[in-house]
């Protein structure tokens, strides 16, 4: 694997990381919203 | 993709009808004919459980038999013909499976929703889950859900994103390369849908999930699977794309 290449993977895992961590915050919101008020 | 290495493992009898051990002549030819007949005899129960999977209502029926023809892809994987890897072959049809459930599921919501039995279904699992489908439904003058900005997003997904997914995902299997293209396409349109379709749920938390039996929780569960295409993005991107020709 080439320098090139890890650099791709490395940023790869990183979207990955903000994909997942954004819906895991939506989630979140939800479960917040849900906790405050009235459904 | 296997090697063609003639009689790799010879000595279990399975699927090599002529060994040298046994006295037979195993060409190249002999080999690809072998590796033929031992995908499409997988396939037609993956194709066939695949099929039943995508209906929703029968999916449950189609669980066996999709795993019966794993099971025979595997035993030839093992036999040492030269069949699908079974990592394509799964992304492949849980894809398609993926696109065929929401594009059969969109398309009755847009067309189908004066429809007694959807009357009934969307009404009830709206209901349930997500008032999306409950909250002023058929109310508006194209009918089914009203909930702000569904409409768009099954115009948009069922007209462009699923239909391309499904031919993405036949020409994948077939290991062809457009397919493997357009798949890693697709994967990534599902990041598109995901982070504005769950932006949508939650702008609109307070149409969706008031007085809905099992709010958050429960769309959250049933709609987690969805999540197939964008699991397979990272295998789409390190996989060696030369095992998928021209």
């Amino acid at each position: 694997m080439n320098e090139r290449d890890r650099q791709r993977k490395r940023a790869l895992i990183a979207f990955q990381i903000f994909i997942y961590g954004y819906l895991l915050l939506q989630f979140g919101l939800q479960l917040h919203m849900w906790a405050t008020r009235d459904w | 993709m296997n090697l063609p290495l003639i009689n790799r493992r010879s000595g279990n009898g399975k699927a090599t009808s002529a060994s040298p051990a046994a006295g037979g002549l195993v060409t190249l030819d002999d080999h690809d004919e072998q590796s033929r007949k031992a995908q499409w005899s997988a396939d037609k129960w993956l194709i066939a459980g695949a099929l039943l999977l995508g209906t929703n209502a029968a999916g449950i029926f189609g669980l066996p038999l999709f795993l019966f023809g794993l099971k025979k892809l595997r035993d030839a994987t093992k036999a040492g013909l030269s069949v699908r890897p079974i990592m394509v072959t799964l992304i492949g049809y849980l894809v398609m499976v993926d696109a065929g459930l929401n594009l059969q599921g969109w398309i009755l919501d847009l067309v189908g929703n004066h429809t007694l039995i959807y009357r009934v279904l969307y009404t009830a699992w709206g209901n349930v889950f997500d008032a999306g489908y409950f909250w002023h439904y058929n109310q508006l003058w194209i009918g089914g859900a009203s909930a702000p900005g569904e409409k768009a997003w099954e115009v948009a997904l069922v007209l462009v994103v699923f239909p391309m997914r499904i031919a993405a995902a036949i020409a994948f299997l077939q290991m062809k390369r457009w397919g493997y293209q357009w798949l890693i396409v697709t994967c990534w349109f599902g990041v598109v849908i995901w982070v504005g379709y769950t932006m949508n749920m939650t702008v609109f938390a307070d149409v969706r999930y008031d007085g809905v039996v099992f709010p958050v929780i429960g769309w959250w569960i049933y709609d987690i699977m969805y999540i197939t295409p964008f699991l397979a993005i990272p295998y789409l991107h390190t996989v060696n794309r030369e095992i998928f020709s021209d």
